[in-house]
Parts: structure tokens; C-alpha cells; sequence
């Protein structure tokens, strides 16, 4: 295993901040470690030892139940020494500044950090002043780039190739990071992606990415091949965006009568947690069509590729 | 303190020698004498592009004395506007306590007096900026307040704006707007755009901007009042100034220079030193206020000095402070991006600022006490770290090379030259 994987390429980046400044090529080598280490998970003994006297930190400044363990899985299973750290109460409240709680952590002699923070930018203002490789896990509105790879590599994975393939983005799009680093990554791999919702939850300048934009749930579904419905993130609107969950999902629910009135069987995603019956209605979540469950297996694998590439670029003194 | 200016073109237009190349002398605080060739063994200052015009006047800055002198107190302030040419500035009332009644008024007052740099302090409209109750304005103008803004916490409610421009008439008082519609903008970063999209910011629309300053046009009409809107950074603002204006409506406005050089594309890093309020635009917006300037619609610049310290900055970009400091590279930014003459320019920064604010322009002539700004538009410079005078260091522009740069200044009867 350790000698396949043992490639001469590199990523070009010391982290992973999002995928738009990734190269398609840092995409394609992710996927392929990701094949390894995929089997490696099919395996009775699922544990390589690949981070030995690696230490990663998961910095979780917001709540996240679902990355935090794919995460803590990826990093376990490549034997990677783990600590976890979160404050959804943030440490900022105690007047200390994150620089300075990264630091602390760091003075601990960490090798890796993995960080989810609710600003966007977070991971790129932190790689500016600590030293260490960061995967970023989500920041704020900003990007969400494992959930990205992962949502891509489950597309390649159903459907052969995501090149040529269209990819409709349903929901918020105007909160949504996981929106912008799948469309970054899906167009770097060339697909052709639209993003439909409520206009309220629509950045006015989405245009100006290179997608198409639609109001129509059943014409989105009509015209692509995969089907990505995000959470609707109440908790997270202190505006009203739209008037109730109720209308929401008369205009963009997805249920199984529009699924079986569609002229082609289309691929269904979700990127988690599901709302049962807003987004999404739990037949078409549970139908042959979802890879919702294939999405989050495949999380752990895509997060052992980054993790094991990053370390690459650790150089540890004797 | 006695000075002999060489060989110095004279730019001013309400002097009888404007446009003439020619010495200057200034004993105890009067221009004394103006002739092709003075000699007198006394200070002497040449240099290969000498120009002179009236002091020059930046009607926005802050300073946070009192309250925050941690990040600039009045003469850490003085000493910046100083270096960057300005002999006078009005300052804006958000210190702690704000400038809200005569006592701190006249606090800045005092405390300036007599100082090489002339500050005249901005009055909040109302008490502790919280867009409530109206301050007593009269009360503040007797004592010196040359006008009233709640800055950067703008009347939000129509019927008070209503009642403060109507009020202010009693007086012939001034208010001053920042433009923004904080329903719109909530808990915006950054110019709502393409590059925005991409950085999944909080986007502050343009639109936010021009429905207030719509607005005030229209109040400011039906109260037959005036008013001065700060920092206008879109191209739609522009466009209904130049309307509002062209129907006779009394209104000012202002651009802050680093406005004229720097879009939203900036903002790719996340750099905090790019988070402003209102915040850097496109560069279709730029073009447009440019030709504002120049066509008279935007009537002054300034430099909305707003200094925050380090802890304040350097931090996640939606926890930074907004705002950039600029009294040293005002002047230069405006030269460098504007494309105004040297001419406009002085428009712009000495004697528009005065009118607006109901302030005696100085002029260059002999007999008048001397309020001067000595600078070369044509020297390149490149602005570092080390030059800064304002206690705070939150600027862009570290490493940025300008074409045209202060060198000196003189009022009060003093001197002071920027080596």
C-alpha cells in the first residue's frame, strides 16, 4: 500500500484552503489516492500506518457533528496521533484572539490543523500567520473544499466521469459554502452547473461564476444528470429569506412524484444533514437514485487522500 | 518663523500671481513680499518642482481623542495631517464620548489651538450617535462645530433626518451623511459583486448607498435646507448628485481618495486593510467618480482618515474594524488616480472643504497672514512603514508607489517641512 501511493506528485499547495486555487491536476491526484485508500477501507484491518508521529489538531469553532468525525476517522485510520478542539461558545468571547488559540495549541507541538470556523476567510487569514499545514473544514460562506472533492469523487465514482456531466445545486446558495467549492471543483473537472432557489437566497453576482441560473425545480431537474440539494439552514437566518419551510418546499422540495415524472432517472445528493420532508422527501433519500450514504463513506477516503498528501509536505528533523 | 519660498508656481485661483513661477516671502505668519526674485537670509526652500497653493483641507477625518487616543489622539493626528500637506481638518464626532455637546467641542477646540494644523470639530446630530434624540446643534455651532453627522452610524429614520435639516436651517448649519441603508446592508464586508461572490462575504450593495442619498435629495428639498453627503463611492450616487444638483438643490459631496485607485478585487486575500466603509467598488464605479470630479458633481476630497490599532485589524475579516488611515497619502492617491489637474485638485482639497464648511479660504497674496502648502506633483515616492506619523498603521498603500507629494507646510506661523 505505502509504495503504491508513494507517488512523485505532489499538490501544489501547502494546504487546502478551497478549491479555487487548486489546480485540476491537485484534483485528479486527490481522487487517485482516494482509490487506494478506498480499498484500504474495504479491508478487514482498515488501518495504514501512513501519519505515524503525525499530530493533527480538529479545530472546530462551529458545530459540526458529521465532518468532526469523518475527519477524526481519516486521521485514525492513517494512524495520525489526533486531538479535537472546539468551542461553538468561541474562545474569541474570552478575549482571546484565534491567532493566539491556534498558538496554544500549536506550542503543543501539532503538525496539521484542521480548522471549521464560522468567518469566511478564517483558514486564509490563519495560513498567513502560523506555520503549519491547514485543511480548511468550512468557513463561514466561504468554501467547504473536502465536501467538494467528495461530492465530485461520488459523481465520478456513479457515473464514470464528471467531465461533460450537468449538476444542479438546489437551495441556499447565498449561505452556502458548500455551493461555491462544488461549483469551483465540478467546473475544474468539467461539468456544467446550474444553482436553483429562491432568488432571495441567490448571490445577485452568481452569474459571473460561469453557471446558469434557474427558479424552476422541475426544469433544473429536467436539464441534469445529478441533482445536489442542499440543507435549508434555518438556524442560521436571522432574516427571513422566504415566509415558511412550508412554502420552501412547495416551490423547491424534491419529492418522489417529481422524481418519477422526470424523463431520465437522475442521480440524487445531499451534502448532510438531511431535513426529511423540506429539502428532500425520505422515499427519494432513500431511493436507489440517492448516493447521500455513498457521499458520506466516501468523505472518509477523500480526507485520508488530503490528509496524506498534506504530510508530504511535513519535514520532520530526525 | 520666517520663510523664503524659491521659485515656487503658485497655484491659486483667487490669487492676482496664480500660475506664476516666482519667491515668496512669509515673516512672522504674513506674506510679506511676492516678486520674481527675493533674497534674504532666512529659511530658504527649493526644489526642482516647487508649487505652492492655499493649506490644504481634509473635511473627514477621525481622530479618537477622546476615548481611543490609543490609536490617535489629537496631536498624533495633527502631526499626520501635517505630513501629508493638510492645514486644516474637520473631524468627525465618533470618540468616546462622542463630540455631543459644546463641552467636547470645545475640547478639541483647546486642545488644537494655536497648533500648525487648523481642526475645526464635526458635531454628532444626535446624543451618543444612536440616531435618536437630536444634540443641541445650536448650542455646539455657537461653540465652533462647523457641522453635524452621526458619521458612520447614519440616520436611518426619515422623520428625524427630516427635522434635523429643517432645524439646521435656523442657523444655516450643515449636516453631513454617510449614505447607508442599514436594512440593506445588515452585517455586509464588502462591495456586492463578482469578486464577492467568490469569497462568500456579506455583501454590501451599492443600492444600499443610493436609496439614502435619494432620499436626502429629496428631503433636503422639501426643507429647502443643505446638506453634504461623505464619502460617495458608487457610480449611481454620482448620477443622482449631478441630477440634484442641475435642479438647484443645495448639495455637497465628498470622495475619499483611495476610493479613486483601489476596486473590490483587492479583496481576494482577505486583507483587513481592504475592509472600508463604504467599501471599494468596481471599476465601473471608479470611472464614474472620476468624471464626477471632474465635472464638478463630487466637489471635494478627502482622506477619511480612520485609524484603528493592530488588535482592531489583525483579525478575521468580519471581526476587523472598517476603515484605513490616509491624511499622508491622500494628496498622492488623489494625484495619482484621479486624472484631475493640479489645478482641480487644489480645487478639491483647499478651497471646496472651506466653502462647504463656511471657512475663510486663505490666498496667496501679499498681506495676507500665510496659510500655504508647498508640494511637487511630478515627484515619484513610494510610501513605507517607516514614513507613517499616525499611531496607527492600517493602511493599503505600504509599498505603493505615487506620483506627487507634499513637502511642506506653513500656518499659524510655523513651518513644517516633510523630510
Amino acid at each position: 500500500m505505502e509504495d503504491r501511493i508513494a507517488l512523485k506528485k505532489h499538490l501544489s499547495t501547502k494546504h487546502l484552503l478551497g478549491i479555487k486555487n487548486i489546480t485540476t491536476d491537485d484534483i485528479n491526484l486527490i481522487f487517485t489516492t482516494a482509490d487506494n485508500f478506498k480499498e484500504v477501507l474495504n479491508r478487514p484491518i482498515k488501518k495504514v500506518p501512513s501519519l505515524r508521529d503525525i499530530t493533527v489538531a480538529n479545530l472546530f469553532f462551529e458545530n459540526s457533528t458529521r465532518t468532526r468525525i469523518s475527519f477524526e476517522l481519516a486521521e485514525k485510520r492513517l494512524s495520525a496521533d489526533v486531538v479535537n478542539f472546539s468551542a461553538s461558545t468561541s474562545a474569541l468571547k474570552k478575549g482571546e484572539t484565534l491567532v493566539d488559540t491556534v498558538n496554544n495549541i500549536l506550542a503543543m507541538k501539532v503538525d496539521m490543523v484542521v480548522m471549521r470556523h464560522p468567518n469566511p476567510g478564517a483558514c486564509v487569514y490563519l495560513s498567513k500567520h502560523i506555520d503549519v499545514n491547514i485543511i480548511n473544514a468550512g468557513d463561514g460562506a466561504h468554501e467547504h473544499p473536502t465536501q467538494a472533492l467528495l461530492d465530485a469523487y461520488s459523481i465520478r465514482e456513479k457515473l464514470g466521469d464528471v467531465k461533460g456531466k450537468k449538476v444542479v445545486i438546489v437551495g441556499d446558495i447565498l449561505h452556502s459554502r458548500v455551493a461555491l467549492s462544488n461549483i469551483f471543483c465540478l467546473q475544474k473537472l468539467g461539468a456544467e452547473v446550474m444553482v436553483c432557489g429562491p432568488t432571495t437566497l441567490m448571490p445577485r453576482h452568481i452569474g459571473s461564476l460561469g453557471v446558469n441560473v434557474g427558479h424552476n425545480l422541475k426544469e433544473a431537474l429536467e436539464w441534469c444528470d445529478v441533482a445536489n440539494m442542499l440543507r435549508i439552514q434555518l438556524e442560521r437566518q436571522e432574516i427571513k429569506y422566504f415566509p415558511s419551510l412550508r412554502e420552501y418546499t412547495m416551490m423547491f422540495g424534491l419529492n418522489k412524484e417529481i422524481l418519477d415524472s422526470l424523463s431520465k432517472k437522475i442521480t440524487i445528493m445531499h451534502p448532510g444533514p438531511i431535513n426529511r420532508g423540506v429539502e428532500i422527501t425520505s422515499d427519494v433519500a432513500d431511493s436507489d437514485q440517492s448516493i447521500i450514504l455513498n457521499q458520506v463513506e466516501n468523505g472518509v477516503a477523500i480526507r485520508m487522500a488530503i490528509l496524506y498528501l498534506l504530510a508530504g509536505k511535513i519535514e520532520k528533523s530526525a | 518663523m520666517n520663510l523664503l519660498i524659491k521659485q515656487a508656481r503658485i497655484t491659486d485661483p483667487n490669487s492676482p500671481h496664480n500660475g506664476k513661477k516666482l519667491d515668496i516671502l512669509i515673516e512672522n505668519g504674513k506674506i510679506t513680499s511676492i516678486r520674481k526674485s527675493i533674497t534674504r537670509k532666512v529659511k530658504t526652500i527649493t526644489d526642482a518642482n516647487l508649487h505652492v497653493s492655499p493649506g490644504w483641507f481634509d473635511m473627514h477625518v477621525n481622530f479618537r481623542d477622546p476615548g481611543y487616543e490609543h490609536k490617535e489622539d489629537l496631536n498624533s493626528g495633527m502631526r499626520a495631517a501635517s505630513f501629508g500637506g493638510f492645514t486644516g481638518v474637520a473631524c468627525m464626532p465618533g470618540t468616546n464620548p462622542p463630540l455631543h455637546t459644546k463641552s467636547e467641542i470645545e475640547y478639541i477646540l483647546h486642545k488644537s489651538k494655536g497648533s500648525i494644523v487648523d481642526v475645526h470639530p464635526i458635531g454628532a446630530l444626535t446624543y451618543k450617535l444612536e440616531g435618536k434624540d437630536m444634540t443641541e446643534m445650536y448650542d455646539m455651532h455657537l461653540s465652533g462645530a462647523v457641522a453635524f453627522s452621526d458619521e458612520k452610524n447614519p440616520i436611518q429614520s426619515a422623520g428625524l433626518m427630516l427635522r434635523s435639516l429643517l432645524y439646521v436651517n435656523g442657523f444655516n448649519g450643515l449636516i453631513i451623511s454617510h449614505s447607508e441603508d442599514k436594512e440593506i446592508t445588515l452585517d455586509g464586508m464588502m462591495n456586492e459583486g463578482d469578486a464577492q461572490v467568490s469569497l462568500g462575504l456579506n455583501p454590501m450593495p451599492a443600492i444600499a448607498e443610493e436609496l439614502m442619498v435619494a432620499r436626502d435629495i429629496s428631503l433636503v428639498d422639501y426643507a429647502k435646507s443643505r446638506i453634504h453627503i461623505s464619502s460617495v463611492s458608487s457610480a449611481r450616487t454620482v448620477e443622482l448628485i449631478r441630477a440634484a444638483k442641475r435642479k438647484g438643490i443645495n448639495i455637497t459631496a465628498e470622495v475619499a481618495a483611495h476610493y479613486l485607485g483601489i476596486d473590490d478585487l483587492a479583496l481576494n486575500g482577505f486583507e483587513s486593510n481592504y475592509k472600508v466603509n463604504p467599501p471599494f467598488r468596481s471599476k465601473k464605479d471608479i470611472q464614474a467618480l472620476r468624471k464626477g470630479l471632474a465635472d464638478g458633481s463630487i466637489d471635494a476630497i478627502c482622506s477619511d482618515h480612520s485609524p484603528e490599532d493592530e488588535e482592531m485589524k489583525n483579525r478575521e475579516f468580519d471581526h476587523a474594524a472598517f476603515g484605513i488611515i490616509g491624511l499622508e497619502t491622500a494628496y498622492a492617491a488623489a494625484n495619482t488616480y484621479s486624472g484631475l489637474s493640479k489645478k482641480e485638485l487644489v480645487a478639491k482639497m483647499a478651497i471646496r472643504p472651506r466653502e462647504i464648511l463656511n471657512i475663510p479660504v486663505p490666498i496667496i497674496n501679499r498681506g495676507q497672514q500665510a496659510n500655504l502648502t508647498l508640494f511637487n506633483p511630478t515627484q515619484k515616492w513610494t510610501y513605507s512603514k517607516s514614513d507613517i506619523k499616525s499611531k496607527s498603521v492600517n493602511t493599503p498603500f505600504i509599498g505603493t508607489q505615487f506620483t506627487g507629494k507634499a513637502l511642506g507646510s506653513y500656518n499659524n506661523n510655523q513651518f513644517h517641512e516633510v523630510v
